[in-house]
């Protein structure tokens, strides 16, 4: 368990970190809450038109978005800034640094930052989640709620995985800064239940960037819409990504001490 | 001759904050904070002609940068009068800034992703040179400075002399009066510095181009100016030939010599400036160099005794060392 | 007037020189900013399909020329923002370009107008892409084509010269981010960047007249998607120049404090 114990360590020191920096606590509240805002205005003006959109109704989407904005300040806290570093590490060739500790490499560069005050946006998140629950009359079963989580943790351990296939490549090609702007556009997608968009559309946000996991799917399972199929599809593609994305990073990692050497 | 810079009782005051270290010290920060008076530049005055080069010298935060910053119309004076080639710096006026051009070692204005002729031909656009002049001056400067095969390449490809050589080029196309240079060769190897000095001493000559020059390379300066500036804390501490300074400054000598074993306390023969193995070298004030060479000989048995002048560079240390008070 | 014209050129040429070295940087840029409006365009051609077909004025075709000319018009509206304000103060650029005898503002008009060469050039096969997709309906007529034209240009400098003036608090303050992101937001909202501002209700749809914003969005979309009106054509034409024409005298007099400023605390 040094794995833990490292990540553990490496937590508290980016909660440290922010605190040296508490007014940007402020700006994320603000910025938390006009994303917020302009979100439930983006959401009325839709249903203020109709009453259902792809076979949602109003309170299901704000559930949706709940789970959009909570996966999105997961992704901001611990999973975009750990890849941004490290594909800026490649680029300048610093990476040694992180290579000559005595831990698992993929571990180590996947731990090392934290953004704690991105946490706003998982409790923001959370209360719009808690909010469009608590409208909807419909009791909640355990399976509802296990089956909710399970999917949350594959949704995010997929979006790490397609980051650090994307993060990997920066072995080869060197300029891909601009895969976090491609990447922040394309998430945002995953506001609106990946069923209402196109075929080809919906199969890039399931398969080539997993927003569908992400958003979509723990989000359906909160509803009552998900089937086991769908969850048993999740655990084998997270399972794959997984797999994939460790097999890329070691081979980028062995053609970077190669170019180094 | 009128003088083409005239600066008097110039002054720039700056308020700083002042800060405490600590996070709660830095928090109550946010609510009051307190602030000082620093005086990067402090009353100096000096009067250049047309057609000289001089040095400005002076250690890091001397207000050496900020002097050429008023001088060049980017900061405001807080008081005293500064006027090139009669105007007044500060009001920037276009006419103004087409006779001048301050190059900064560290800062670039070419296009990093493209040949630095494409650079150049924007700067003609800036200061509307007639294409013709343009091309002369170009191919003039390219020419003094060997980079005829380089300016095709991408600035990002070049090596830092080489894209300093570049800047410079860039800097002067529109053949500027007056030259402010803020450490053209930081940071370059020795050749690349012989180089720029070379240039900049011919544009000097071809052009009668007046040049401020700032550098930590006493070579430079020995090179391309006569004259010297000297500010220290923002005072002015001297202004005259270079060869009056190393007089001036140069008021000690260095004495080496093999203490043979002897040990004594070497401070009560100067100061030491160190002791190495059997080697002491000790730094003893010029009109005492005889005396104490002769009781070292005389009192202790040491061998090979040498008697130096101190380099440029120490000279310069030295005076740079002294603290504010001397200054003020 | 020659002078500024060869300074303009030069400008745009070395900008466009430097913008081509990097074509997939560029086209990443792009399609995550197309991703925007692709999104937009399904969810309310959603809408219209459940609404039998139309919404607020506009059908699944309609909304589709809506958003498509929408990518153009973003494209035209990238100027320089005032985190590079921030930045160029930080790096002291500025004082590089305060040393030209030229206006700094100058640069940065022709600069990011030369981007857009490139720009719109990378856009029209995505374009293509996209009206082969979502069939869009388009018909302008000859003088509806002319009016944008000319309205994307003057959208441009509308919004160079809202972000400029925001831009220009950094030579007081630092600690603005909270300030830009209350700007984006409203302009988000009142430009008809998130919907077609006919969607919007009536009460934002008239406090839309006053701001810049739609002026350097909405309303060139609208003149070549919308059925406008002769009048409101020229009409907006004239609200854009009064923008351009009040804009500018403030930019010039707020510049002037601001350069004081800089001047007095260091560049």
């Amino acid at each position: 368990m040094n794995g833990l114990r490292l990540a553990f360590n490496y937590l508290r020191i980016g909660i440290m970190n922010e605190f040296q920096y508490r007014a940007n606590l402020y700006i994320q509240i603000l910025q938390t809450f006009i994303a917020l805002g302009t979100g439930l205005i983006g959401l009325n003006l839709v249903f203020s038109q109709t009453s259902e959109l792809g076979g949602w109704n109003r309170t299901e989407l704000l559930a949706v978005m709940g789970v959009f904005i909570m996966m999105g300040g997961i992704i901001r806290a611990a999973i975009q800034p750990n890849m941004e570093r490290l594909m800026e590490e490649i680029r300048q060739g610093l990476l040694d640094f992180a290579l000559t500790k005595p831990a698992d490499a993929q571990l180590l560069i996947s731990i090392r930052e934290f953004r704690l005050w991105q946490l706003v946006d998982v409790i923001t998140g959370l209360v719009v989640l808690g909010v469009a629950l608590s409208q909807m009359n419909w009791l909640i079963g355990v399976w509802s709620v296990l089956a909710f989580f399970s999917a949350l943790v594959m949704g995010a351990v997929m979006i790490y995985c397609f980051w650090l296939i994307v993060t990997s490549t920066a072995f080869w090609f060197v300029r891909v800064h601009e895969i976090a702007n491609l990447f922040e556009g394309l998430y945002a997608a995953g506001r609106w239940p990946v069923g209402i968009y196109p075929t080809w559309l919906r199969m890039a946000l399931t398969f080539i960037i997993p927003v569908a996991f992400a958003v979509t799917v723990p989000a359906e399972a909160l509803t009552g819409r998900l089937s086991l199929q769908t969850w048993l599809g999740a655990l084998a593609l997270t399972i794959t990504l997984f797999i994939a994305s460790r097999a890329l990073l070691k081979f980028g990692l062995k053609s970077y001490s190669g170019a180094s050497a | 001759m009128p003088s083409v810079i005239s600066i008097s009782k110039l002054a720039k005051h700056y308020q700083v904050p002042e800060r405490e270290a600590g996070l709660k010290a830095a928090a109550m920060g946010l609510i009051k904070r307190r602030y000082k008076n620093v005086k990067a530049v402090d009353e100096i005055s000096f009067d250049i002609q047309p057609g000289e080069v001089v040095g400005f010298l002076g250690p890091n935060g001397a207000g050496k940068t900020t002097t050429l910053k008023m001088l060049s119309g980017l900061l405001h004076p807080t008081s005293g009068s500064t006027s090139v080639l009669g105007y007044e710096p500060a009001k920037r006026s276009h006419d103004f800034l087409r006779q001048i051009t301050l190059v900064m070692g560290n800062r670039n204005q070419l296009s990093w992703d493209l040949p630095a002729l494409d650079s150049f031909d924007l700067q003609r656009a800036i200061y509307s040179i007639p294409r013709d002049d343009f091309k002369r001056t170009r191919d003039e400067f390219i020419e003094l400075l060997e980079v005829g095969d380089l300016v095709q390449k991408p600035v990002r490809n070049l090596s830092l002399g080489e894209r300093m050589k570049m800047e410079i080029i860039g800097a002067l196309l529109h053949k500027p009066k007056i030259l402010f240079l803020d450490e053209p060769t930081l940071g370059l190897d020795v050749t690349m510095q012989k180089r720029i000095r070379t240039f900049v001493a011919e544009y000097n000559k071809r052009y009668g181009a007046t040049v401020l020059l700032t550098s930590h390379y006493m070579a430079d300066v020995e090179a391309l100016c006569k004259r010297v500036v000297v500010i220290h804390h923002g005072k002015l501490l001297f202004d005259g030939d270079l060869s009056k300074l190393v007089e001036k400054f140069s008021a000690f000598k260095t004495v080496g010599f093999t203490a043979n074993g002897s040990s004594a306390d070497w401070s009560q023969y100067g100061d030491v400036v160190s002791v190495e193995g059997g080697r002491v070298t000790l730094r003893v004030p010029k009109e005492k160099t005889s005396a104490v060479t002769s009781r070292l000989l005389n009192e202790l048995a040491v061998d090979d005794l040498t008697v130096e002048t101190a380099p440029i560079e120490d000279v310069i240390e030295s005076v740079f060392s002294v603290g504010k008070d001397i200054v003020e | 007037m020659k002078r500024y014209f060869d300074y303009y050129t030069s400008m745009m040429k070395l900008s466009v020189l430097e913008q081509w070295q990097y074509p997939v940087a560029n086209y990443f840029y792009m399609i995550g900013m197309i991703a925007e409006p692709v999104i937009y365009m399904v969810v309310w051609s959603a809408v219209a399909n459940q609404q039998g077909g139309m919404v607020g004025g506009y059908t699944p075709g309609t909304f589709a020329a809506y958003y498509i000319v929408w990518t153009l018009v973003r494209q035209m509206n990238i100027a320089f923002t005032p985190y590079g304000w921030e930045w160029r103060i930080r790096e002291g650029r500025l004082s590089t370009t305060l040393l030209r005898p030229i206006h700094p503002l100058h640069e940065d008009v022709a600069f990011f107008a030369g981007w857009k060469v490139v720009m719109i050039i990378l856009w029209i096969p995505l374009a293509f892409a996209l009206s082969l997709i979502f069939k869009p309906e388009l018909n302008p007529t000859l003088l509806e084509g002319m009016v944008f034209f000319v309205a994307i240009w003057m959208a441009y400098l509308i919004r160079t010269i809202t972000l400029s003036l925001l831009g220009m608090v950094t030579f007081w303050t630092t600690r603005v981010s909270a300030l830009f992101e209350l700007y984006f937001a409203a302009e988000l909202i009142l430009s008809g960047r998130l919907v077609p501002l006919s969607l919007m209700p009536t009460w934002v749809q008239e406090l839309a007249w006053f701001f810049p914003f739609r002026w350097a969005f909405g309303y060139p979309i609208e003149v070549l998607v919308g059925q406008m009106s002769m009048n409101e054509l020229f009409i907006g034409l004239g609200m854009q120049l009064a923008w351009i024409l009040f804009g500018g005298i403030v930019v010039n007099l707020i510049w002037k404090v601001a350069i004081r400023r800089f001047s007095a605390v260091g560049g």
